[in-house]
């Protein structure tokens, strides 16, 4: 293991203490530290939309907390869901009265915990919804689409439920458009090689010098196959022919696109990418709307790439472009 | 028979085992999934040596405890499930001095219907509640002066070894269900290592 740290044990409670250092408008709470939310407190009356998983892909989750986005998080150790109790007093904060949904990617482990958050806020009545998010393709076939991972597609959902929240949503408004948008969205990854999670010092996965794996999920799950690493376009057009489909996208259409890095891929080959999904998009007739290409929810030191897109209607085109601040993003 | 004396006797040979597996249930794990499910009962150990001192006298108490425990180690599916099965076991000895060969094999029925509740999975899933579910029959059916300790171990291995060439249908181990055809699920391997050790 070669990383920049100093107990493996301490590495996510470090690594929140410099990021709340280095940007003081979030703040940590709960016995342990483990919950982020905004200094400024609850906006009252608006929704709270909180989030939560484990650390290691940033800016997923906790960096996606700020103005017309989420309202606090639950951060669990490398890779493992948050505890329960985070998820409450993650959710307390968020509470201003008009309710709390709980928006986040769908694994085991975040949602036994959320769920059972919920059931003890809901006992002192609290209003929550749940919305999971499962925009990876890769993990289930269309049939059990409930049954897939969420992966970067998070931060397009999130911006939607955001904006709709801070735009004066109820629960019920927020929720549907959540539920929405993550319908509306397809992802699917590639990776290039490992990441290692330091607490265990070990690889997630091995993968030959000259291999991808595609369809990876984002803590090193196995993806649909693996051999020689093709040319970006290949890669490009593979992995839009397995978005797409579910999308059933038209010419005259519009589309959210994000070409993301899980960690150790540098933008210029993600603009390699963009650059083919840009012509397929073209050459479709779709209209690709606010591209964006660059690390938003990754697997530390991983190398590879995801592509996600929403097809998007009126209202959540004007969602997204509403604006939005967190310290890794900023939508103006 | 379970009462407290035996339960809080098995708690540290249950974390020295924890710790001692840790690095065979990554590895189990990163076949799968994540490679965390070790380091995930590594620091469920921790906490619950951490809480040894000062164990409550009760059954009840002593299971509390320990839930209290590992629900602030981790929140990974494993460490909450272990978190609701000991919840349970609070829950279900509430009032209990002692728990007898019948009642232990409830309990662990009990916990079987809870997590599957909570988690999702079914029987037959290839999870630690196929585990689970074999040492409650064991201990069911079990002759009244059976030694109950290698016959929890013996069914635990049964279910390990009836299960092996199935394929995993929950969690991430299900996306690659074909590939998990041969492999140990690691949940029951940990269970396996739990038996073995109280």
């Amino acid at each position: 293991m070669k990383k920049i740290l100093n107990d493996p044990n301490a590495y996510v409670d470090e690594m929140l203490e410099g990021l709340c250092l280095a940007h003081p408008e979030l703040q940590r709470r709960g016995d342990g530290g483990r919950v982020i939310v905004r200094s400024r407190g609850a906006v009252p009356g608006k929704v709270g939309i909180v989030t939560g998983g484990g650390s290691g892909h940033l800016p997923v989750f906790l960096g996606y907390v700020g103005e017309g986005l989420l309202d606090s998080c639950a951060v669990g150790n490398v890779f493992a869901g948050p505890r329960m109790d985070d998820c409450i007093e993650a959710m307390r904060a968020a509470d201003s009265g008009a309710g709390v949904l709980q928006l986040y990617g769908n694994y085991g482990g975040d949602r036994m915990n959320f769920d059972m958050a919920a059931e003890m806020l809901e006992f002192e009545g609290m209003a929550t919804a749940s919305v999971r998010v499962c925009d990876d393709v890769a993990s289930a076939p269309a049939a059990q689409g409930d049954k897939r991972r969420g992966v970067a597609g998070l931060v397009l959902v999130y911006k939607v439920a955001g904006a709709r929240a801070a735009a004066g949503g109820t629960l019920d408004q927020v929720a549907a458009v959540a539920r929405k948008a993550n319908a509306a969205c397809r992802s699917i990854g590639v990776a290039l090689s490992p990441c290692v999670v330091p607490e265990s010092g070990q690889a997630s996965f091995a993968i030959d010098e000259g291999d991808v794996e595609f369809g990876m999920g984002i803590h090193g799950e196995p993806g649909i196959w693996r051999g020689p690493l093709k040319h970006a376009d290949a890669l490009a057009d593979e992995m839009l022919a397995h978005v797409l489909p579910e999308l059933a996208l038209a010419a005259g259409d519009r589309a959210a696109v994000l070409v993301n890095s899980v960690g150790a891929t540098p933008a210029e080959e993600l603009y390699i990418l963009y650059r083919r999904v840009a012509q397929v998009m073209a050459e479709r007739g779709v209209t690709v709307v606010r591209p964006m290409v660059g690390r938003y929810a990754t697997s530390m030191e991983m190398a590879g790439a995801s592509l996600s897109v929403m097809k998007l209607d009126a209202e959540l085109e004007t969602l997204l472009a509403a604006p939005a601040e967190c310290p890794f993003w900023s939508v103006r | 028979m379970l009462d407290v004396a035996a339960l809080t006797a098995a708690l540290p040979r249950w974390c020295a085992a924890m710790h001692d597996a840790m690095a065979e249930l990554n590895a189990l794990d990163g076949r799968l999934g994540d490679a965390d499910l070790g380091v995930t009962l590594d620091k469920c150990a921790t906490l619950v040596e951490q809480a040894l001192p000062d164990m409550p006298d009760t059954l009840e108490g002593v299971f509390k405890r320990c839930a209290q425990a590992t629900a602030k180690a981790s929140g990974s599916s494993f460490g909450t499930l272990l978190t609701v099965a000991l919840m349970t076991g609070a829950k279900r000895c509430a009032g209990t001095t002692s728990l007898g060969r019948t009642d232990l094999a409830e309990l662990l029925t009990d916990i079987v219907h809870v997590l599957s509740a909570r988690g999702g999975a079914a029987l037959g899933d290839k999870t630690v509640l196929d585990g689970l579910q074999a040492i409650a029959q064991a201990l069911a059916t079990a002759p009244q002066d059976a030694a109950l300790r290698p016959a929890a171990r013996q069914a635990a291995r049964d279910a390990l070894d009836a299960f092996r060439d199935k394929p995993n249908r929950m969690g991430r181990a299900r996306m690659f269900a074909d590939k998990t055809i041969g492999l140990d699920d690691p949940g029951m391997v940990a269970l396996q290592r739990m038996v073995d050790a109280v």
